[in-house]
């Protein structure tokens, strides 16, 4: 036997590596297991190999069962190392938890996409500028410069007075660029807001309860086997053709997709465990569908929101360039449609706009992709 | 003169093991894997999955590996055939096998001279590794055609005899179908045939029969032992069941936190574990229960592997751990020449520990009745029973016309008053159905269920809805699937008292809230938590806190168990038994295994294809089954005995059996509270059983 078999492991042995050697004698636990084979008496060499001087209290927290108890054991001897431990049955149920919060991770998720994150500022921005844009600009949109006959300020390139030049009509370009950037930025975005919370408040009845479903895919099949383009074009030509009134009538059309998309993604949760689970407890429809299943929809109801705004930018160019639009108030469709006529003598009446709608259409791509990703709590830790 | 019988067949078995255990000692390894070190890079976190793992395996054995989920059993295999996930890394250690180092392997060229060819795999859902759209011999003939240098009506000759081999009845007419006509037992056995197609020298089979029902596991091992006699392949074998470990297992490797702990022959494992983990392992097993006793349990979860592991990874679960072991990895020691154990308990200065368990002795009692059966007096058999809940004539179906299937039907049960009652059947056999219809979950076709009485289906008034709705609860199987994930515990804890208003402010929501998660073990502060940083136990036990809060009366337990690992089993069946005593709770437990209910259970009816064949008291059930589909059913409950489980006679119950054309069969009371289904002559001849 080695004599450090009494030694106290101390703190003033901090430095040195023990070993401690052993043979192991006939009558300790390891020998009475059956040993049939034949083979030799086993022997059992250990190195206990405890640097001592590494343990500080900044290291002490990541033991076993917090810091008292680690504290107490340094200074233990080596007798009292091979003791049993304090058992805390709290501690083994504690093993392997972390701090979570769903906001918190999605926030964290979506900033580690540096060009979306770039992409949203860049987006916050032009869409601040569209409101301040009107400060810097020395004409106002509505006003048409070519008065009896001076056609000299007709299709004037851009230049130091004009910095977008000029329209067909010699109507300043860059704020007419700025006010119907907002104009379309507005009415997509309050669409597209529009038509998701009806299409996400009819998709989940339609997808949960099953006696509407027979009713809501005829629905579906009656309106959606009609292009929207007539009935816009009725719309407009029976109603008015304000700007109001045609994003009252996309809403009307486009939730029909939405509730689609969720009816069917819903189908895939209704008959879960957790939904079953909560019909056994009483909960009622409305809490099933705002807790049990609308939070599993966000992050493709967040992706369907951010698609949609440049797609309701690019039909209401449709729609402008069909005339069913009011164009006296200057929409991004509306100066495109405008350009088209002139663009292979004039382009920079068809770049301004367009570079806008390009830039606004990557834009939600890329931010709503990296969201939506960011929303799907498999991708948190 | 059965012991003497016994005796010598146990012998012929420990002589296996001796000659398996000298070749062990002095044969060469065919596969050696040292410190296998393996990485997973979660989105941006690095979890060690195995932390220097080393394994050698012998030509011709069959190695079990043992653990719970995410012990790192599947993901360890998965290096020998380069089969890790796209976020996997071996970052550590060499794995010699054929003069080759696998770990240094990085092409799928090089792979694919390994992979199939000389290790081949067999995973745990066959309905994933089939194409669904090939017809079966199709896809094993492209093995075949693969690997071997057969072509054309010699690949499909071949093909066909492999079909036969694996024990697929009618061949050549099967070779033809497609994957949904065959059932999941016979596809598991397709994709063994296409395993060893090419007669590969190492066959890993990960948790092959874990989605199979018991008669089929049973039919799967002994076909895989069959194989490996004939073809003369090295097995090993992954999974958490120590009553399947007994039956194939020559040697057996625990794993746990990513590191092998113990390892050994079978029998030193079964009969002188030397890990705590072990230990606690085998006498957290449900099979070995003892009527009116508690389970020991392992408390906590497995580590996360997240974060760093200090000193013995089992060490804040392990009741008599030492102080040692929290701070430094204890080494492999040798307990024998073929048996090695991680544990500082093996070393000279630790104090000895008592095994607290005897799984030999425990085991051989599994097969007799129990001795106290007469101290224990059912709800049933008193004298002033109340019956809870009444079921008559229950029948559900599913679809309508030509689809209508017949789920349930002609059921007659009645459960008492505090008793545990419990359904046990196959997958498909109805038993959920059943459980779903009392809890009205699933509407009935006919029939009525009755609660305290008076019927709970059909119209029945809003307050009584309400009232049924508190008092009769359920707990399901998966804990994954039945909490709302986007909620958390406090919210979920809470639903039913926020549907039926069930409290008087906030403070005593939350009030009711704490007290129910102390009741089932977890700490008060989870509540603010979300459902995934849980483990399965846990996640259960919140199921369970969310139907207690309801003070319910009757609580259908559908399979709680089930989806749990081994270790944590344990836990949840001792909670279910304290919450009946403290609450006098009434109990439908679901189950697919006969062995498991039965420490719990009152009373068992076992349900084959939504008719229960025969209903019994508990120990009554195991000394005279008498319908053949309940045999069948407890001759294939696999046992932790090696001895006992590899000598087993399986009996197979074919429904063809029955002729059932003139005799029409009744639901008899064969012998007081022993139902069974069966037509006349039947009956006599079980009659004829009890007397004998």
């Amino acid at each position: 036997m080695p004599k450090n078999k009494e030694t106290a492991l101390d703190v003033r042995y901090a430095n040195s590596n023990i070993e401690v050697q052993t043979e192991l004698p006939a009558n300790t636990a390891a020998s009475q297991g059956p040993n049939p084979y034949g083979a030799d008496e086993s022997k059992n060499a250990v190195k206990l190999d405890i640097d001592y001087s590494v343990v500080d209290t900044d290291t002490e927290k990541k033991y076993g069962r917090g810091i008292v108890h680690v504290k107490n054991r340094f200074r233990m001897p080596e007798k009292q190392l091979f003791q049993f431990a304090e058992y805390h049955a709290q501690e083994a149920e504690r093993t392997g938890y972390s701090n979570y919060s769903y906001w918190k991770s999605v926030w964290a998720n979506f900033l580690k996409k540096k060009v979306a994150v770039i992409m949203a500022i860049v987006f916050f921005a032009l869409l601040i500028f569209t409101f301040i844009a009107p400060l810097f600009s020395k004409y106002d949109a509505a006003t048409v410069r070519v008065d009896g006959q001076d056609l000299s300020r007709m299709f004037t390139s851009p230049n130091s007075e004009f910095w977008f030049g000029t329209d067909s009509l010699g109507c300043d370009y860059w704020c007419q660029v700025w006010s119907a950037t907002r104009t379309s930025i507005i009415l997509s975005v309050s669409v597209s807001l529009g038509q998701i919370a009806v299409g996400v408040i009819i998709g989940l009845l339609w997808g949960y309860v099953r006696k509407l479903d027979h009713f809501f895919t005829e629905l579906y099949n009656f309106i959606d086997n009609i292009p929207t383009i007539i009935y816009m074009t009725l719309i407009a030509l029976m109603i008015g053709q304000s700007t109001l009134i045609m994003a009252v009538a996309m809403i009307a059309f486009y939730w029909l997709g939405t509730a689609r998309n969720i009816r069917n993604l819903v189908f895939m949760y209704r008959d879960r465990e957790y939904n079953l689970a909560s019909r056994c407890l009483g909960t009622g429809l409305w809490r099933i569908l705002t807790k049990n299943i609308f939070p599993y929809l966000i992050s493709v109801i967040v992706l369907r929101l951010a698609l949609s705004i440049p797609g309701i930018i690019a039909y209401e160019t449709t729609l402008s360039y069909l005339g069913l639009l009011d164009i006296t108030t200057p929409s991004l469709g509306i100066l495109l449609r405008d350009a088209r006529s002139n663009f292979l003598a004039y382009p920079y009446l068809l770049i301004f706009p367009a570079a806008i709608v390009s830039l606004i259409t990557v834009t939600f791509y890329l931010v709503g992709n990296a969201f939506s990703d960011a929303c799907d709590p498999r991708n948190h830790v | 003169m059965s012991e003497a019988i016994k005796n010598m067949q146990s012998s012929s078995v420990e002589m296996e093991f001796a000659a398996r255990a000298k070749q062990v000692l002095s044969t060469e390894p065919i596969l050696s894997a040292r410190d296998v070190e393996v990485e997973f890079t979660l989105r941006g976190q690095k979890l060690k999955a195995i932390r220097r793992c080393s394994l050698d395996l012998y030509d011709g054995e069959t190695l079990a590996i043992v653990g719970e989920s995410g012990s790192g059993k599947s993901v360890f295999t998965k290096t020998f055939v380069g089969m890790l996930d796209k976020n996997g890394k071996v970052t550590g250690g060499n794995i010699i096998y054929d003069g080759k180092d696998l770990a240094k392997f990085t092409t799928e060229s090089q792979w694919r001279t390994i992979r199939g060819k000389k290790i081949a795999m067999v995973t745990q859902d066959p309905m994933t590794s089939l194409n669904p759209l090939k017809k079966i011999g199709i896809q094993i003939k492209e093995a075949i055609e693969l690997n071997q240098p057969l072509r054309g009506k010699a690949a499909k000759a071949e093909a066909i005899k492999l079909l036969e081999l694996v024990g697929i009845a009618d061949a050549a007419r099967r070779y033809n179908q497609y994957p949904h006509e065959f059932s999941g037992g016979m596809r598991q056995r397709v994709v063994i045939a296409i395993a060893v197609a090419c007669n590969p020298q190492i066959l890993i089979c990960d948790e092959p029969t874990t989605a199979l029902d018991v008669t089929i596991q049973a039919q799967i091992l002994e076909l895989i032992r069959k194989l490996q006699k004939e073809k003369h392949m090295t097995i090993i074998y992954i999974t958490h069941d120590l009553g399947v470990v007994a039956n194939v297992a020559d040697r057996v490797a625990v794993m746990y936190a990513g590191q092998i702990i113990e390892i050994g022959m079978a029998n030193e494992i079964f009969f002188n574990p030397r890990h705590p983990y072990t230990w606690a392992l085998l006498s957290a097993m449900p099979q070995l229960g003892v009527k009116g006793e508690k389970l020991p349990a392992i408390d906590g979860t497995p580590p996360n592997l997240f974060n760093e592991v200090h000193g013995d990874s089992f060490a804040p679960r392990n009741k008599k751990a030492l102080n040692v072991d929290f701070l430094e990895e204890p080494p492999m020691f040798d307990v024998t020449p073929t048996h090695q154990a991680k544990t500082w308990m093996l070393d000279v200065r630790a104090p000895e520990v008592q095994q607290t368990i005897d799984v030999d002795k425990l085991s051989r009692k599994m097969n007799e009745p129990q001795p106290s059966v007469g101290e224990i007096v059912h709800p049933h058999q008193e004298p002033d029973r109340e019956a809870l809940v009444e079921v008559k004539d229950l029948q559900v179906t599913f679809g309508s016309g030509k689809k209508k299937f017949v789920a349930v039907d002609d059921v007659n049960f009645t459960i008492y008053k505090g008793e545990t009652f419990s359904l046990v059947g196959e997958s498909g056999s109805g038993k959920t159905t059943i459980g779903r219809a009392l809890v009205r979950i699933n509407p009935i076709t006919n029939g009525e269920v009755l609660y305290r009485g008076q019927p709970i289906t059909g119209k029945i008034s809003k307050e009584r809805d309400v009232e049924v709705i508190r008092k009769c609860q359920m707990i399901f199987q998966d804990p994954m699937a039945s909490l709302n994930e986007r909620a958390k515990v406090d919210y979920i804890v809470s639903e039913g008292l926020y549907n039926h208003h069930l409290y008087e402010n906030e403070k005593d929501r939350q009030d009711k809230v704490k007290r129910a998660l102390e009741e089932v073990g977890l700490l008060p502060e989870f509540s603010s938590r979300f459902p995934h940083e849980f483990s399965g136990g846990q996640r259960q036990r919140i199921g369970i806190a969310r139907s207690l809060i309801m003070q319910p009366e009757f609580i259908v337990a559908d399979e709680p168990i089930s989806a749990l690992d081994v270790s944590i089993r344990a836990q949840v069946l001792n909670l279910l038994n304290d919450l009946k005593k403290e609450r006098g709770l009434t109990y439908l437990f679901i189950a697919h295994d006969l062995s498991v209910v039965r420490f719990i259970s009152d009373r068992i009816a076992v349900i084959h294809k939504g008719r229960i064949v025969e209903l019994a008291e508990a120990e009554e059930l195991f000394r005279h089954p008498l319908h053949p589909y309940t045999k069948a059913l407890l001759s294939a409950v696999p046992n932790p005995n090696p001895y006992l489980e590899r000598e087993k006679k399986l009996l197979v119950y074919e429904p063809s059996m029955h002729d059932y054309s003139e005799d029409k069969p009744i639901w008899c009371e064969i012998i007081p509270e022993h139902f069974v289904y069966g037509n006349q002559a039947e009956l006599a001849q079980y009659e004829q059983e009890i007397k004998a």
